[in-house]
């Protein structure tokens, strides 16, 4: 593996048996990836094209068919941890026990797991809330906590799997300048799946742009614009530009009987 | 926008909303059935319709309580023994019953192995067993204490077996995302995500018990309140047969509201109770 790299993905494949009909389905098809160490990378796809699949092979959730996967060892903590989509905050812990709960899965105390939690309790501002059931907190303040319990197991690479989904829109646009801020703060490597062009290009270095299923990579843009970027910067000209790009290319891929691909 | 408001209004000429029913009207109609019902029982034994042996009447009941309960307090004896049935063959069934069903839960090949045996002993009725089981142990306590065991075991293992099978697929993801362990997912995920369902079969289990109470005490006992209800209606006392009959509802009710608390109690994390 390259110096400098953090994640190197080489000629990934992901085939499963349908369990009801019993059909080989090809998920991932020959996805190769690199990515710099300390970079904000995206994939954006459309629905079903195998962008979670390739991100829970990544965590090891499930094994590839074929193909290669290394990730950079850690210095200290962990090689990677990840954020899943729905806060899967465990609703019979409360919020500081579910934050130093990857801790304790590496047989921290739970003790020293809760103090060792305690600095990104703060960093993503739930500082007050560390005694609360997750039912208690809103749907933002729930994600703030599943990015912090990813955190704190000081993993070398992030994994997002479409985190702010479930949030409404407002919240999802605060939501993505707050994940910025703690990016920069905790200077972490990250890989994130959405099907959200702009939040795509809105947090990222790099958008990886994947095919319909199988799902394969039909270009890799790079987000030149300038950092710390502010919300505002969505409605820029360039920004615009980058967001019609990868529409074009992903509307492409959406299947004929699809109204929106049909009227575009 | 109008056409809308007017039809909303149309529609519910002044109806109470369904989520608010008067408050007194759940208790208003309860008490009804006991207001009329009591008084025309003692009214159809007291004017001879009905023999008193056969049906006994409500005053008499009330007189046999006060009796046996402070009086002379005959009833304590009996009360004491069936709790102690019931104590100690619940507690048993919860002791081995739960770590069972969380097992069974798990591990696919043991609940292949010992399905047909719980679903035999389910369905047979455990009066049917009475008499070997006190060929076996005798009539001594033990006896008692298996058969309050036999008739609740089947609920708790089904009910803790249900509860280990509702965890849910994220939350496992999670922990394996996590690397956690067989042992602290265990008690992390598993043991959390079944513990509703323990509590039902705590409730389950409760029933069941009494009704193993009962049972056990109808066949090979002489004291506790199923030998108290059986004894006296052999020797034609139908206020008695009623005032142990009561007491055991009674206990039932209170048991079930006992069980139903400690379940809201343990229950902080869910957002909805009830």
């Amino acid at each position: 593996m390259d110096t400098g790299l953090a994640l190197q993905a080489r000629d990934v494949r992901m085939e499963y048996v349908d369990q009801a009909t019993g059909e080989r389905l090809l998920a991932v098809d020959r996805v190769d990836l690199d990515i710099v160490e300390g970079q904000f990378v995206s994939i954006v796809g459309p629905s079903g094209c195998g962008k979670s699949t390739f991100l829970k092979i990544v965590n090891g959730l499930f094994p590839a068919s074929e193909g290669t996967i290394e990730i950079r060892p850690a210095a200290q903590g962990v090689a990677h941890a990840m954020v899943f989509q729905d806060s899967s905050l465990f609703p019979w812990y409360t919020i500081v026990d579910n934050i130093a709960y990857g801790l304790v899965c590496q047989g921290v105390p739970r003790k020293e797991a809760r103090a060792r939690a305690k600095p990104l309790i703060d960093l993503v501002s739930l500082t007050g809330f560390e005694k609360k059931f997750p039912y208690q907190l809103s749907g933002g303040m729930q994600q703030r906590a599943n990015l912090a319990r990813a955190l704190t197991v000081d993993p070398e690479i992030l994994l997002m799997d479409e985190p702010f989904a479930a949030l409404d829109a407002q919240t999802r646009e605060l939501m993505q300048a707050e994940l910025l801020r703690i990016w920069s703060e905790a200077s972490k490597t990250v890989l994130f799946i959405t099907h959200q062009i702009d939040e795509a290009i809105y947090l990222s270095d790099r958008v990886l742009v994947m095919s319909a299923r199988p799902g394969r990579i039909l270009a890799d843009i790079t987000i030149d614009l300038p950092r710390p970027r502010r919300l505002e910067i969505k409605r820029s000209p360039e920004f615009i530009e980058y967001a019609d790009r990868i529409w074009g290319l992903i509307s492409t891929q959406l299947r004929p009987e699809s109204p929106v691909a049909a009227a575009s | 926008m109008v056409q809308t408001r007017t039809l909303v209004h149309r529609g519910h000429p002044g109806r109470r909303s369904h989520k608010f029913p008067r408050r007194g009207e759940r208790l208003l109609f309860g008490l009804i059935g006991f207001v009329v019902v009591l008084p025309l029982w003692e009214i159809v034994v007291q004017a001879g319709l009905i023999k008193r042996v056969t049906l006994s009447s409500p005053s008499l009941i009330a007189t046999a309580a006060v009796n046996d309960l402070f009086i002379k307090g005959t009833l304590w004896p009996h009360l004491f023994a069936s709790s102690q049935y019931f104590v100690l063959g619940l507690g048993l069934a919860l002791l081995t019953g739960v770590p069972l069903g969380l097992s069974l839960g798990l591990f696919r090949r043991l609940n292949f192995f010992l399905d047909p045996w719980l679903s035999a002993i389910y369905a047979t009725p455990t009066i049917a067993l009475v008499p070997l089981i006190v060929l076996v142990l005798g009539l001594g306590l033990e006896s008692k204490i298996f058969i309050v065991w036999l008739e609740a075991i089947f609920v708790v293992v089904v009910s803790t077996m249900a509860g280990v099978r509702a965890a849910e697929a994220r939350y496992l993801d999670l922990a394996k995302s996590f690397r956690a362990s067989r042992w602290l997912m265990f008690q992390s995920v598993i043991v959390p995500s079944s513990f509703p369902f323990i509590l039902t079969a705590l409730r389950l289990g409760t029933t069941r018990a009494l009704v193993g109470v009962v049972v056990a005490e109808f066949f090979s006992a002489n004291k506790g309140i199923g030998f108290f209800i059986n004894f006296s209606g052999t020797t034609l006392r139908t206020d008695r047969v009623m005032l142990g009959v009561i007491i055991l509802g009674l206990l039932g009710v209170a048991m079930g509201e006992g069980v139903r608390r400690i379940e809201r109690r343990y229950e902080k994390w869910r957002p909805d109770i009830n």
